[in-house]
């Protein structure tokens, strides 16, 4: 075992864990933020990303134990933050999700582009969701919702309108 | 009257995002509850090998589970009324034999499933090892060390369909096309695999058994009767499932080897498959040889097919409907939408050592479509005629619908003609023509295929009789329940894994009692508080759920009418119920009224009316055969001849699926079918070595498609409602997978027509287009691009 102390979704938290537990399975079990789903767990389908420090990782391929001191946001940890709420916002209306799986993942994906200022155009969006698999929509939505919640996080909330 | 943005029709938005788009999804795996150990299997690393002993550590007793160990299991046993058939069985945890490899032999547990794999490991087992079956064609009629024993062959079945007079049609042909197909091994591959949560409740005196899997209902009888259990004891529960496609609509060894454990144990334990697992053992899918040979008239016209089809179903065929289905779908759906008279098909299922093969969207037909399609274009290459007219020239036309093709598929409706053509205009065929005659600047060759289909949908008893099944899914099933305070729930016997099926049955119980869609629950998935029901496969839960939900609804709304009509003192036959009231001559009472005095108030029940407002029904739809949707899809590509690698430039469907409940849900299934359709074409294989060894084990070889390859994806629609369902729907959940291999393969010749080049095998790898531009070239050394 070892100590390790980071911040998951604003909440500082010292732990003991195992040096062969990947990030994913210890914010899933311990933690029980089963919002991070696995698909592969080994670094090819993207359902496991989660942002480490503001950058996106696979929480699958990361030991916890290489988070000492590191911030982490899951899905679960978005709030009220405008842009995530613009994502989900239009991932349904356009109907960007069919059995959800893939979808904390994607949304963590596209806030990060929109935040990069990477989801200017369709292809640029289509670039950036290279390494998010996702087996039910044909990503025509996905990529139709991302370039719609672009926009609104450009022009700011409705209210500042 | 229902309110149309919420009816049928509407494209109402689903209420099953809201929780996926925080992360509150419930997934098997995030099923917590205290003191569950967690499950690893060893699995067999030999395709075909006798077990001569299993060592398990001295000191792993109750962590380590045999097939000795749990002797409550029965083997797996499929039956079929199908004749010449052969149906081996199939030990859950292997006994004297492993088949494939992946194989399970052991159940370990552990706390945590990194625990369970290191025991697995200290499991060792003495194999004698013997030759594998893995090529079909070559070892069909027999083999060295035969997959089954005692069988003189490796065949599960075979069987002859016959039509019309093949030879006369040989005879009165202009020209005759030959060629051979193949549509490899490749996996379903929902981004969650498997998984199994099993506990017992003693309060319940049940096993619990939560699993990803789209049949709840048939999984319980199925591990009702192979752990010899009432299935009052047992209970299924299917929650969110993270995509099925249908490999998920089958029973797996793994489902009752964890319900037999919860048997025996006294605390919960979970399996969760990881991705390697899934690629060696979860259901495999197509694997279909085919040799065609096509008769045709010097018009294009076809007289005749004869065929040879051979599927590749691994080692066992998966409970309920066995190993068969896959090449008899193939054989009756190769004529195609086609009006063709003569047919001649042999299909034969071989057993051969790889893991088994089971449904996945569109079954048979992928292949079949393949075959036929590629076939069409040859018949208009040969005769210098454009492939599109050469389809609608042999389409059937809707003049001659009902019509019963020679494969003996019964089209109830629709304009297939109009289909291509519809599909031609969304691509804009005649600007694609110019700008390939200009040539790209790039160098690039691009070109332009089109694949047609009719799909047979949300098909009844008559259906599943004809094939021999043992299991007829004819039927499906819901409870409408008002509550005391008159918000509804349904529920159904079906499975909604990304269907958006909570969404779309509300809005018909809408449409039939005009309740808002936001006071109405859809519950699914759990054998507890649902009717028997056969789940969600076959695009068959629109149809045949929502025609349940109809029916339910229609009785709830006779009782409240009657209730209503009592209430407001007039004549039943002088109310009607709509937008959420009961509506007489002079005045209204709403459903919450009405629901109130039904539970809570009796002494307001008109004489003779039973308290309650619940309803069961069940639906059939009225031609058991099935009704048939329709569609024709485009791809264009441009293809680098220099390292074969082709891009998809842009994909049109032009489809027809009757009423559409949901068009914006119809148009994601369609999109989502055409991407995985794209996979099978260009990326997804399974290959095995000639000892049997899988050689896609991660998701690194096994190439699923991303949004970075992939156009977006062009619909239009026809609109055909069926006679013989509710509304006029259609089933479509298959249909966008079964054209694209087709579209793509021909639209590849179509850009290498000046080579003479063709790719007849999936997936259409850069490999296999400069092999094919290779062989072309050699054959004719004076043609250059
Ligand atoms: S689970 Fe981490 S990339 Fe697939
Ligand atoms: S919605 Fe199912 S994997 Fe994306």
């Amino acid at each position: 075992m070892t100590a390790i102390r980071l911040t998951i979704n604003g909440t500082q938290i010292a732990d003991d864990v195992p040096a062969r537990l990947s990030l994913a399975d210890y914010l899933r079990e311990p933690r029980n933020l089963t919002g991070t789903h696995l698909g592969c767990e080994h670094g090819v389908c993207g359902a496991c990303t989660i942002l480490v420090d503001g950058e996106p990782v696979r929480s699958c391929l990361t030991l916890a134990v290489a988070c000492d001191g590191c911030q982490v946001r899951t899905i679960e940890g978005f709030g009220s933050d405008p842009v995530m709420t613009a994502l989900r916002e239009a991932f349904h209306r356009r109907h960007g999700l069919q059995c959800g799986f893939c979808t904390p993942a994607m949304l963590i994906t596209a806030h990060d582009l929109i935040r990069r200022g990477r989801a200017a155009s369709e292809t640029e969006i289509r670039l950036g969701l290279a390494g998010n698999i996702c087996r039910c929509t044909g990503y025509t939505n996905i990529v139709a919702a991302i370039a719609e919640a672009a926009v609104a996080a450009a022009k700011g909330p409705p209210d500042a309108e | 009257m229902p309110n149309e943005a919420w009816g049928i029709g509407a494209s109402l938005l689903r209420r099953e995002d809201e929780r996926h788009l925080h992360g509150r999804g419930e997934f098997v795996p995030d099923i917590k509850l205290p003191g569950t150990r967690e499950v690893a299997f060893v699995r067999s690393p030999h395709a075909h090998a006798r077990i001569r002993g299993i060592n398990v550590p001295s000191d792993a007793a109750r962590r380590v589970f045999t097939a000795a160990d749990l002797p409550r299991i029965k083997p797996i046993r499929v039956e079929t009324q199908a004749p010449g058939t052969k149906a081996p069985l199939w030990p859950p945890l292997a006994t004297d034999k492993v088949r494939y490899v992946g194989d399970a032999i052991a159940a370990c547990l552990a706390p945590t499933r990194a625990e369970a794999e290191d025991l697995a490991a200290l499991v060792s087992v003495d194999y004698e090892v013997l030759d594998a079956v893995v090529a079909a064609p070559r070892d069909m009629r027999g083999s060295r060390h035969p997959v089954h024993d005692g069988w003189g062959d490796n065949l599960f079945s075979e069987r002859v369909f016959e039509s019309g007079d093949i030879d006369a049609a040989a005879g009165a042909a202009d020209i005759t096309i030959q060629r051979e197909y193949r549509m490899n091994r490749q996996s379903g591959a929902p981004l969650e695999g498997r998984a199994v949560l099993a506990y017992r409740d003693w309060r319940l005196d049940e096993i619990v058994v939560y699993a990803s899997t789209q049949t709840p209902h048939t999984l319980r009888v199925a591990l009702g009767e192979f752990l010899g259990l009432d299935l009052r004891r047992l209970r299924v529960v299917a929650p969110d499932v993270g995509g099925g496609f249908g490999p998920k609509a089958r029973l797996y060894p793994e489902e009752i080897v964890l319900a037999a454990l919860a048997l025996e144990l006294d605390h919960p334990i979970r399996w969760v498959e990881d991705r390697t697992e899934h690629l060696l053992t979860a259901a495999h899918t197509r694997d279909h040889h085919y040799k065609i040979t096509a008769y045709a008239d010097r018009e294009g016209r076809i007289l005749g097919l004869d065929a040879e089809i051979i599927v590749d179903a691994g080692a066992y065929g998966l409970w309920p409907q066995g190993p068969y289905q896959e090449a008899a779908m193939a054989a009756r759906n190769l004529p195609g939408p086609y009006a063709i008279t003569n047919y001649r098909c042999r299909a034969s299922t071989v057993a051969t050592n790889k893991a088994p093969l089971g449904p996945y969207r569109g079954v048979g037909r992928p292949g079949a479509c393949f075959a036929i399609e590629r076939t069409i274009d040859e018949v208009a290459r040969a005769l210098g005629r454009d492939p599109v007219d050469v389809r609608e020239l042999n389409m059937v036309r809707p003049e001659q619908m009902p019509f019963t093709t020679v494969g003996g598929m019964r089209f109830d409706n629709g304009d297939y003609p109009q289909s291509v053509r519809l599909c031609a205009q969304l691509l804009d065929l005649p600007e694609l023509r110019t700008r390939q005659r200009q040539g790209e600047s790039d160098g690039r060759l691009i070109g332009t295929g089109f694949a047609s289909f009719a799909e047979q949908t949300a098909h009844g008893a008559a259906e599943f009789v004809a094939r021999g099944a043992a299991i007829v899914p004819g039927f499906e099933s819901c409870t409408a329940r008002i509550l005391p305070d008159g918000s509804l729930v349904l529920m159904v016997g079906i499975q909604s894994h990304g269907q958006g099926l909570e969404t779309a049955l509300a809005q018909i119980a809408h449409h039939e009692l005009g309740i808002d869609p936001v006071r109405i629950a859809v519950r699914h998935g759990d054998t507890e508080s649902t009717a028997f029901g056969f789940g969600t496969f076959a695009s068959r839960s629109m149809v045949m759920s929502g025609g349940a939900v109809a029916r339910a609804s229609r009785l709830l709304r006779d009782k409240l009418c009657q209730i209503g009509a009592h209430l407001l003192q007039c004549e039943v036959t002088a109310v009607r119920c709509a937008d959420g009231v009961v509506q007489g001559p002079q005045g209204s009472v709403t459903i919450a009224e009405i629901a109130k005095i039904a539970h809570l108030r009796m002494d307001g029940l008109p004489p003779g009316v039973d308290p309650l407002l619940d309803a069961t029904a069940t639906y059939e739809p009225g031609i058991g055969t099935g009704v048939f949707s329709y569609a024709t899809h485009g791809a264009v590509v441009a293809v680098d001849a220099e390292t074969g690698s082709v891009e998809l430039l842009d994909y049109a469907v032009a489809e027809d699926c009757g009423t559409m409940v949901n068009p914006m849900i119809v148009e994601g299934q369609i999109r989502g079918g055409v991407v995985q359709g794209i996979g099978t074409a260009l990326y997804e294989e399974i290959p095995y070595d000639d000892h049997g060894q899988p050689l896609a084990g991660t998701l690194a070889d096994y190439l699923l498609p991303g949004a970075a390859e992939l156009p977006a994806i062009k619909i239009g629609h026809l609109h055909t409602p069926a006679i013989a369902t509710e509304y006029g729907m259609k089933g479509m959940g298959e249909g966008g997978a079964v054209a694209p291999p087709a579209a793509i393969a021909n639209a590849v010749r179509d850009a290498l027509a000046a080579i003479g080049a063709e790719v007849n095998e999936t997936p259409i790898t850069p490999r296999r287009v400069v092999a094919a531009i290779k062989k072309a070239r050699e054959r004719s050394p004076q043609v250059r691009p």
